[in-house]
């Protein structure tokens, strides 16, 4: 019984991910010496931030039974907005105005995807492509398309913190790793909890799984709903404020386009895109994996031209060991 | 963002730029400005026009064709001219505003199409009804569509130019690397091929790294970036292609701390390279002046109104365009009107 319960936990999806993450490092490592390095380290979180913080809002709408496409434009719209007002109507150099229009913003267009889900029933996948339409139309015809470069000194601050500077022995290059990556650290850390412990977590995952259940054993469907599409939104209006911040851009259309990858870091890591299943620690390892795979195969020597077929060969491997992982839980389950 | 459509449309043309160069361009369009006073009047469209001519752009909302309606205004003060600007604001439907134009009584349409294909039967109605169509940054539209059109440059100049500053900024010495938007867009991979052809002629101990693509995304140069010096500490040298490219690699430049060590040049646009420009990470980047394009293609309708358009070599009251060349006698002429852009005229080129 034990070492079945070992050799579960050896062949979990999370282990899968770790020993595909193990194997890609060896093989760049090999071909490329400079990889072994502290920096490594640095970049492949800075480059995570993004990938991650998005991650974590689309793993609880999809966890909920739903799929957000909208984030992307909603997360334009938060940071270009903030900037758009700095720039162009009250110089309002304060970081806390940034980050809670920003969170604002993302608040309201929650509650339309909410409302849309929840009360009108719609489906989520148009419901949210709905409202990304709604979000970055709007603000193109409203504000038009600028693109925002110079920081407030607020913000330029932040940028300028770094939590960690490591100065490679080797080549004397200085690497940094801002203090906004500890947001999506934090929050994965919170999120593992509230899944995990709470009351709204368990909701999540038992509407996920089947609404009707849901219902009859007394959870708020719809109050949950709510509470994910929410939840997206807010936390994607942060995500593209830092995203500000770290790349000192803000645009209409930074982040349009992510949603895909993102979708698929979530089922990569594990979270059924049918609902009530998956986990931070999965999802995390799949954003590592990913962000290795993107920032790691000019370092292997594969011509950019096979880059993509390189990341799809990659993605299509991952679900494939995912989709096999749930087949052969749900055998097991059953036996 | 949309600036990179923007260019790779203009180089979707250039089929066989690297044919003729015209090496000579440069000194001859110092010497024109230089003669200027004497000159300026023998320059086509100095003199202004009484035409009804319209100039339309790809689209009205995004600063790079602000910049052409500055340049519109500014040539209809200057010489009292009454040329009219104006378009669709997302470009999208810009073939049915074109459409909208031929119930008025036009003598010449200039257009930076948006989408070729939806335009061209709306440019055939227009030139039946005897209206000159001017075209830009459509050097490979059918010909058969238009009378003239009008480029900044040819792609090998502009490509080769960056070449040069990099030699001079390394020295000569050192491993460079290319970014372009995507790798099929057509004037992207131009400009690098120039760049590529020149540095193994002129500075053989520069070498290639390779060409790399950006998506036109500022995360991606800047990732690439780190990468590639991390595995490469012997980069001296980048070379962006995409407007995005050499903002996100001098940001990772500067992170690394290697701001002045690695030269960055490419194309660009002030209003997202500045602060790089301020500080000295990028030296300097080049564009082209869309005022002045507007201004070239206003001149070349009235040349084509007063049946003065000579087919192989014509002078424009524009800067850059003082003297255009038809080089592959297709009825596009090439002028000479890149733009450095470093910190000391930033200001004149603030879009």
């Amino acid at each position: 019984m034990n070492s079945k319960k070992k050799h579960a936990w050896l062949t979990s999806n999370q282990m899968i991910l770790v020993y595909i993450i193990a194997v890609f490092s060896l093989i760049v490592g090999i071909r490329q010496p400079a990889f072994w390095d502290f920096a490594t380290v640095l970049n492949t979180m800075r480059a995570a931030i993004f990938t991650m913080c998005f991650a974590l809002c689309e793993m609880i709408v999809i966890i909920s039974g739903g799929i957000d496409v909208s984030f992307p434009a909603i997360g334009c719209v938060a940071m270009y907005v903030p900037m758009y007002i700095i720039n162009r109507v009250a110089p309002i150099d304060n970081a806390w105005f940034a980050f809670g229009l920003a969170v604002l913003i993302g608040l309201a267009f929650g509650l339309l995807n909410g409302f849309l889900v929840a009360i009108l029933n719609l489906p989520p996948l148009i419901a949210t492509l709905a409202t990304s339409s709604i979000a970055s139309g709007g603000v193109v015809t409203i504000l038009g398309t600028r693109e925002f470069t110079v920081l407030p000194s607020s913000l330029q601050a932040i940028y300028n913190t770094n939590l960690i500077t490591y100065t490679s022995p080797k080549t004397g290059f200085q690497y940094v790793l801002n203090v906004l990556v500890l947001v999506p650290i934090i929050v994965c850390l919170l999120i593992a909890w509230m899944l995990k412990y709470t009351m709204l977590g368990r909701g999540l995952y038992v509407i996920g799984g089947n609404k009707t259940a849901a219902r009859v054993a007394g959870f708020n469907v719809k109050k949950l709903q709510f509470a994910a599409y929410v939840w997206s939104g807010v936390f994607v209006g942060v995500a593209a404020m830092i995203y500000n911040i770290l790349m000192h851009s803000a645009t209409t259309s930074a982040l349009m386009g992510d949603e895909m990858i993102t979708i698929a870091a979530c089922v990569i890591g594990g979270v059924r895109i049918t609902g009530g299943h998956g986990g931070v620690g999965g999802v995390v390892l799949s954003v590592i994996l990913i962000t290795l795979v993107q920032n790691n195969l000019n370092m292997l020597g594969i011509p950019t031209s096979w880059q993509r077929f390189v990341v799809g060969i990659v993605l299509l491997l991952g679900t494939i060991i995912t989709s096999w992982q749930t087949k052969r839980s749900m055998k097991m389950s059953q036996a | 963002m949309k600036f990179n459509k923007v260019v790779s449309v203009l180089a979707s043309a250039a089929m066989a730029a690297s044919l003729l160069a015209v090496p000579a361009i440069a000194g001859e369009t110092e010497a024109s400005t230089e003669a200027g006073t004497e000159a300026e009047g023998d320059l086509i469209g100095a003199k202004g026009t009484e035409y009804k001519i319209a100039v339309v752009p790809k689209m009205t909302n995004i600063a790079w064709f602000q910049r052409m309606q500055d340049g519109v205004d500014e040539y209809n003060k200057e010489t009292g001219s009454n040329v009219v600007y104006g378009g669709s604001a997302e470009g999208a439907d810009q073939a049915s505003y074109v459409e909208g134009l031929l119930a008025e009584d036009w003598d010449a349409i200039c257009v930076v199409p948006f989408d070729s294909e939806a335009l061209a039967p709306v440019l055939q109605k227009a030139k039946d009804q005897g209206i000159k169509v001017i075209t830009h940054e459509a050097a490979s539209m059918d010909a058969s569509v238009r009378d003239v059109d009008v480029e900044a440059f040819q792609n090998a100049d502009y490509g080769e130019n960056f070449m040069k500053e990099l030699g001079e900024l390394t020295g000569g010495k050192g491993k460079y690397i290319q970014f372009v938007g995507a790798l099929t867009s057509v004037s992207h991979n131009e400009w690098c091929d120039a760049a590529k052809a020149l540095q193994e002629k002129e500075y053989p101990d520069m070498e290639c790294l390779g060409r790399y693509e950006t998506g036109d995304d500022t995360t991606s140069s800047y990732n690439q970036t780190k990468e590639l010096l991390t595995a490469n500490p012997d980069i001296t040298a980048i070379e962006g292609s995409a407007s995005t490219d050499v903002v996100g690699a001098a940001q990772a430049v500067e992170e690394l701390g290697l701001a002045g060590k690695v030269a960055i040049v490419g194309t660009s646009m002030t209003s997202i390279a500045q602060q790089y420009v301020e500080d000295g990470t990028i030296a300097s980047f080049s564009v082209w002046d869309p005022a002045e394009a507007g201004k070239a293609m206003i001149c070349m309708a009235i040349a084509e109104l007063d049946g003065t358009v000579d087919d192989s070599t014509m002078h424009l009251a524009a800067k850059g365009y003082e003297t255009v060349e038809n080089v592959n006698k297709d009825g596009v002429y090439y002028g000479n009107a890149r733009v450095d852009v470093t910190k000391d005229n930033m200001n004149d080129y603030n879009f």
